[in-house]
Parts: structure tokens; C-alpha cells; sequence
């Protein structure tokens, strides 16, 4: 009995330790995943990992859409509404701290994790 | 045998607590967020900082964002707003009268005087007349790119005579301010910006954000340095919008600012050729010097004054006047893509 009893006690601190490491692995792995993050008037609106490949069509109430692609690892707006279209001439965004803008539509998308070294912020 | 079973019991709940413990401190220690803003200044504000939640992270941005937007109706020079007086109402009282106004508009135009003497006239805010005329050519142009056209010469001059600095007449007791010339009027659009994040910056740290990051349109302005002490890293982008590489380089940023100046963001194409809202008051022409001018100093205004002050210079006219300056570094990126640094400017190197 005493045996089994250390033995049942080594066997929960083991799962217990595996436990806490799974969490906080997985807690990790969770954010570090490469992804955009789209926001609509400073408003997170949703995440798409940079790994599958997709098209989407952000609408908004007034009419106003943007067409976000993501293909390659990269996030680029291919369509837009807007009267300028500087949201479309702008380079696909991959590197952790990129982002897409279109001011017009008060659209952000922000690359979170991305491969590069981590930019803050960036000036232009 | 018992000791072990003892010792044992009392490591499974040593581990318990430690991971409550683990998850009490995660839940402590200031995550990181973000705030956007679009209604200010004509481009879209970035806030990063750190808080314990998000509740009050956003406590301290809407102060932030009313800050800035209240700067932004004080400095715009296109509409009025009821209650206030801003640069507007100085503009059409022109010729008429003094106008009363906030401190905050006597002190950005002192820093807009101030600069004025300093860069030789290549920062002029007075200069709304000849402004305003590309202005209006250059949204004509974006909207219909088929009928782009160039400003008159002659109305180009004709109007340059109405940008005598000594016309901007400031009473700091009567916090008036008045232009004695009726066809003369105040941009303030190559100051205002820089000027407001400065104070956004020092708004900040009295309502304890000791660590953010402020970008207004590419006016980056860091608080302090990141929540770890290691400085914030600004890319400065890169002007060959064509190009596949989003950054050039990037720079490391505790307690200062950088402000960058180009011509490949606003400007207009006339017969192939591209005109950017920059203005030289020399030649009343947009300068042809170089791609871009990054301004890197303690003061936010200044950086913003200066990398305006720097892109219509010749590039070793503005490097000689850089170094000339103290704690003011700068990075100019030639129209072949070639980039030269002032003494002092560091290039923040990959590991």
C-alpha cells in the first residue's frame, strides 16, 4: 500500500507538472502563430493565421468594403471602395509588425508574429 | 516511509500553489495593447503601451484620444469648430483683426517662428497662400488623373508675396494673434502634428503610461522604452513603394521621437511626373532633393519641423545643418535608393 501510495503520488505531481508545461506551451504556440488581425474603426474584428489561404470581403454598414487576400504567408487588400486606393497599392504584409491600412474605410490589418524582427512602429 | 509520503504530499501542494502563484503573476504583470484612432489629423493614430487590462488601457487612450483630437481642431485649417478658435479663424480674420486664442496655438507658432529663423525660411508656416494653391491642384489631379495640371507660375509667385513672416503678429499677454496681410494665411501642416504628439507624449506620463508608443501618420513618439527596458523598434519605411522590402532599416527609440518626410505617399502625377505636398518656399516648387528625410531627436514638434525643414534642402546642405544641431540626427534616402546617416544616427542591427 505504502509503495503504490508514493507511486499514485509521483504519477499526479508528474501530471500535474505536465500539466502547468502543457498549458504554458500551448498558451505560446497559441500566440506566436503568424496571423492578421483585422480592425474596423480601432475595433478587433478577427484573426486569420497567415498560414491558410484565404479571401475576404470586409463589409461595412455604409457600403464601404475592402477585399483582403491572404496567400503565400502575406496579407494584401487586392479591392477596395475607397476613392484613393492607397490601401490597395500597398505592399502584401507578412513581417511581424506590418500592417495594411485604408483610412477611408477605417480599416487596419495588423500582422501579429510575423517572421521578421519585431518592429514596433514605423515612420514614413 | 512515512517521511517520504509526507515530503511527497507536501511537493504536490508546493506545486499546486506555485502554479497559482504562476497564474496570479500572469495575470499582474502589464500586458501589451493597442489603440487606433482615424478622426485625427487627416491619418490614423497608433497608441502601443502596456496596462493590466484592457479596461484600463482604454481608460487611458480615450484621454489620449481626446487630447490629440482637441490639438487636431485647435491646428486645422479647414473647419471651424464652435466654441474654439483655431488656426481657421486666425486665417479669415486676415487683415481684419486679432484673433484670441489657447496657449497651445501662441506656442506652436513660437516653435513655427523660431524654426523659421533657424532653417533660413525652408520651414514656413505662413505659407497657407502658396499651399493651398497645390493643394487644390493636386486633389484635382488624384481625382481625375487625366486632367492633372500644375499650378501658374506666375499665380505661384504672385501669391508668394503674401508669406511675410513678419506679418504673423503674436501679443503672448493678450494670447492674440493676427495677420496684418489680408491675402496671407497659416499652415501649420508641417508642425502641427509633430507639436501635438510632443504633448501627447508628456499627457502620457501624467495619467501613467510610462511605457508607449505613440505614431500619429508616422510621427512616432516613444514614452520611456518598452515595459523591459529595451528600446522600441521603428521601422522607416521604405520609399520605393514598389520594392517588396517594407523597411529600409530600423531604429531603436526610448524618450524620443522620429518624424520622416517623403514624397512617395502624398503627391500627384503631372505628364508622368510626380509632385509631393511638400513645398520649397524658395522656389515655390516641390523639391527634387531627395526620396525621404527621417528627423530623430528628443522633441516630437521638432523632429517634424525639421524633417520638412531638411527634405527641401540639398542633401549636404542638411547634413552640414544637422551636425550643427545638438542631440538632432538624421537619415536621408536618395532618390537612387542610397542612404546616408548623420554622425550620430544608429542603425539598429539585426542579431
Amino acid at each position: 500500500m505504502k509503495k503504490n501510495d508514493i507511486i499514485l503520488i509521483g504519477i499526479l505531481l508528474a501530471l500535474s507538472l505536465a500539466a502547468f508545461g502543457g498549458a504554458a506551451l500551448y498558451a505560446k504556440l497559441g500566440t506566436r502563430q503568424p496571423q492578421a488581425v483585422v480592425y474596423l474603426k480601432g475595433k478587433e474584428k478577427g484573426r486569420y493565421p497567415l498560414s491558410e489561404n484565404i479571401t475576404l470581403e470586409i463589409r461595412q454598414e455604409d457600403g464601404g468594403y475592402n477585399i483582403l487576400k491572404i496567400e503565400g504567408g502575406k496579407a494584401d487588400i487586392t479591392e477596395a471602395s475607397c476613392p484613393d486606393k492607397v490601401c490597395v497599392r500597398q505592399r502584401p504584409a507578412g513581417g511581424r509588425g506590418e500592417s495594411l491600412v485604408c483610412l477611408p474605410n477605417q480599416l487596419t490589418v495588423e500582422i501579429e508574429n510575423g517572421g521578421e524582427d519585431g518592429l514596433d512602429g514605423s515612420t514614413n | 516511509m512515512k517521511k517520504i509520503y509526507r515530503a511527497a504530499v507536501l511537493a504536490a501542494v508546493l506545486t499546486i500553489f506555485a502554479g497559482v502563484a504562476w497564474v496570479q503573476i500572469q495575470n499582474q504583470t502589464p500586458k501589451r495593447y493597442q489603440a487606433q484612432f482615424f478622426d485625427c489629423f487627416d491619418t490614423v493614430t497608433t497608441i502601443t503601451g502596456y496596462a493590466k487590462s484592457q479596461e484600463e488601457f482604454s481608460e487611458k487612450t480615450k484621454l489620449l484620444w481626446e487630447k490629440l483630437l482637441y490639438y487636431h481642431k485647435l491646428y486645422d485649417i479647414y473647419h471651424a469648430y464652435d466654441g474654439i478658435n483655431n488656426i481657421k479663424s486666425i486665417n479669415d480674420a486676415a487683415g481684419k483683426q486679432p484673433v484670441q486664442v489657447e496657449s497651445e496655438i501662441i506656442e506652436l507658432l513660437k516653435l513655427g517662428m523660431e524654426l523659421y529663423q533657424k532653417t533660413g525660411g525652408k520651414l514656413q508656416i505662413a505659407y497657407g497662400s502658396v499651399l493651398s494653391l497645390w493643394h487644390d491642384y493636386r486633389e484635382q489631379g488624384i481625382n481625375n488623373p487625366a486632367q492633372a495640371q500644375l499650378p501658374d507660375q506666375k499665380e505661384l509667385s504672385d501669391r508668394a508675396k503674401h508669406a511675410d513672416m513678419d506679418h504673423l503678429i503674436l501679443d503672448e499677454e493678450a494670447s492674440t494673434v493676427y495677420l496684418a496681410d489680408s491675402k496671407m494665411s497659416l499652415d501649420v501642416g508641417s508642425i502641427g502634428k509633430g507639436y501635438a504628439v510632443s504633448r501627447l507624449s508628456e499627457y502620457a506620463r501624467e495619467i501613467g503610461l510610462e511605457h508607449a508608443l505613440i505614431s500619429v501618420g508616422g510621427n512616432v513618439c516613444a514614452v520611456g522604452a518598452k515595459e523591459d527596458e529595451t528600446p522600441w523598434l521603428v521601422g522607416v519605411e521604405n520609399p520605393d513603394q514598389k520594392s517588396s522590402e517594407a523597411y529600409v532599416c530600423a531604429v531603436e527609440l526610448s524618450d524620443a521621437a522620429i518624424v520622416t518626410s517623403g514624397d512617395y505617399q502624398r503627391y500627384y502625377e503631372v505628364d508622368g511626373v510626380r509632385y509631393c505636398h511638400i513645398i520649397d518656399p524658395a522656389t515655390q516648387m516641390p523639391p527634387n532633393y531627395v526620396s525621404s528625410v527621417s528627423v530623430l531627436t528628443k522633441d516630437s514638434g521638432m523632429a517634424d519641423a525639421l524633417s520638412t525643414a531638411l527634405f527641401n534642402m540639398e542633401l549636404e546642405e542638411g547634413m552640414s545643418f544637422v551636425e550643427s544641431l545638438a542631440g538632432v540626427e538624421a537619415m536621408w534616402i536618395g532618390k537612387d535608393g542610397e542612404i546616408r546617416c548623420s554622425s550620430g544616427f544608429k542603425i539598429h542591427e539585426e542579431k
